[in-house]
């Protein structure tokens, strides 16, 4: 289809599993956003014929193998926020700036609330209110991208 | 005319604009599905094991990349540090090596006599531990489980089951083991436990990784026990895992209650489980056991059982089910 764009959306994916895998450790691990997440929202927003729900799942379960947990919990926490985002793509395509920050927050909250649900029903406690710092790192991470002139499909920066 | 025009228009492919595929919703449910299925597949069933070890090696390649710059930092750190501070440190353990000599000396003329006395009482030989050096190479990515990665696998003769240790005192034990590397749950995980003996009475116990915070908890012990603040806890070594008296943790907190029977006691431990990279991963031999005591069949059974199950149990006994052992063992 467009084997450029097809190139940069898993090169793109790489480089997120790569800061993926940097060695975070105490509160940095704390801080460290999803950042194959964001990739993933972020094509999922451009270019949905080529970045689906699939992608997502594949993704995810990538996030297991490399946080050495049970296989398939990230992979659902993805599928389901990579749908939320499929969903209303034609409607967050217009959205402005700060509506589309929203909109990503509440994605990767869907995200870690998924995750969260499925830990704790495996036996895990919850890790107190710092377990959703990512999502907000997250989005930091997101608006610092839309100003340093990364284009999300967001209506202002068109106009 | 425009029933003509749209005949047209159903001839032509639609444009990659609108050419969208299965539904949204159709995908999740088929994605969801699969992932379902692999956690029921991955958390009851032991097929995905073999699978896990080789996709984990497949990605070692990305992971040397990934830790890559944080070691090119640290190298070029070591390369520019002073001097000075190097003379400091040579100095320092220098001292440190004649301190240890001096106790080393001590320690081999008691093991001398240990040995002595044991043939003597014709008792079985203490066991000799064989351990590996390994790096961490990161910390588990989990939030929920407290694990790091060390940089000695399958191909360096690692097994499950076996206890990781560093200068100060254990640190945890090897669960999961990939070909170039494995997966170390440090002892304030909350489904690892370790039996301990304190230091001071002897008295044995079992201690739980609390999870949450860097700290273990002494659990199901009375609140008359006679264990106080300072003291220190170590391994007791009749596991068949951790060798025995290595420090694990000190004694931080006591709390009774009047509403509870139990003692609430808090302990720090005493390895750095944060701090440092190097660790020895130590293993007690499981081959020589019965070779030693086939020679005295009498006790065959009772010598092989307590000594060689545990390697095996305690690393799935102690995930599926923390609690199963409610008090401490005598």
């Amino acid at each position: 289809m467009h084997p450029s764009k097809l190139k940069s959306i898993y090169l793109s994916l790489l480089l997120a599993f790569i800061c993926l895998l940097l060695p975070w450790s105490g509160f940095s691990l704390k801080l460290r956003p999803d950042f194959l997440l964001l990739v993933i929202i972020f094509w999922l927003i451009r270019a949905p014929n080529l970045c689906n729900v699939g992608t997502a799942w594949f993704a995810g379960l990538c996030t297991d193998l490399a946080t050495g947990g049970i296989f398939g919990q990230f992979a659902l926490a993805y599928t389901i926020t990579a749908f939320f985002a499929v969903m209303y793509q034609r409607r967050l395509v217009l959205y402005n700036g700060t509506q589309q920050l929203f909109y990503v927050l509440l994605l990767l909250l869907i995200s870690q609330v998924t995750l969260l649900i499925l830990k704790v029903f495996g036996g895990a406690q919850f890790l107190g209110w710092t377990y959703f710092l990512p999502s907000i790192t997250g989005v930091l991470l997101w608006k610092i991208a839309v100003m340093f002139g990364l284009n999300t499909g967001g209506r202002v920066r068109g106009a | 005319m425009a029933r003509g025009f749209n005949h047209k228009l159903e001839q032509q492919q639609a444009p990659a604009f609108f050419a969208r595929g299965p539904s949204a919703f159709a995908r999740l449910v088929f994605f969801s599905a699969l992932s379902l299925a692999l956690i029921a597949t991955d958390s009851r069933l032991q097929y995905l094991n073999s699978l896990r070890q080789n996709l984990v090696a497949i990605l070692h390649p990305l992971q040397v990349v990934a830790n890559a710059p944080s070691q090119l930092y640290s190298a070029t750190g070591e390369y520019f540090s002073t001097h000075h501070r190097l003379l400091n440190e040579n100095q320092q353990l220098k001292q440190q090596a004649l301190k240890n000599d001096i106790a080393l000396q001590r320690l081999s003329t008691l093991a001398l006599e240990n040995d002595h006395l044991r043939q003597l009482l014709q008792a079985n030989k203490a066991l000799v531990e064989s351990s590996v050096l390994g790096e961490i190479m990161h910390v588990g990515r989990d939030p929920f489980t407290k694990k790091v990665i060390v940089n000695r696998g399958e191909s360096h003769q690692i097994v499950a089951g076996e206890a990781v240790v560093d200068a100060t005192g254990v640190i945890g034990q090897v669960t999961r083991t990939y070909p170039l590397s494995s997966e170390v749950t440090l002892i304030t995980d909350k489904s690892l436990a370790i039996p301990i003996q304190v230091e001071r009475n002897g008295l044995r116990a079992i201690a739980f990784g609390h999870g949450r915070d860097n700290t273990l908890d002494l659990p199901y012990l009375p609140a008359n026990v006679d264990i106080r603040r300072g003291d220190t806890l170590v391994t007791s070594g009749i596991d068949g895992i951790y060798p025995a008296g290595l420090a694990v943790a000190t004694v931080s907190k006591i709390e009774i209650t009047p509403d509870s029977p139990f003692a609430r006691i808090i302990c720090v431990p005493t390895g750095g489980v944060e701090n440092h990279r190097q660790v020895l991963l130590v293993s007690i031999p499981h081959i020589d056991l019965p070779a030693s005591s086939a020679a005295t069949p009498s006790t065959h059974k009772v010598k092989i059982n307590p000594t060689k199950k545990p390697p095996q149990q305690t690393p799935e006994k102690s995930q599926s089910a923390p609690m199963s052992n409610p008090h401490a063992p005598e």
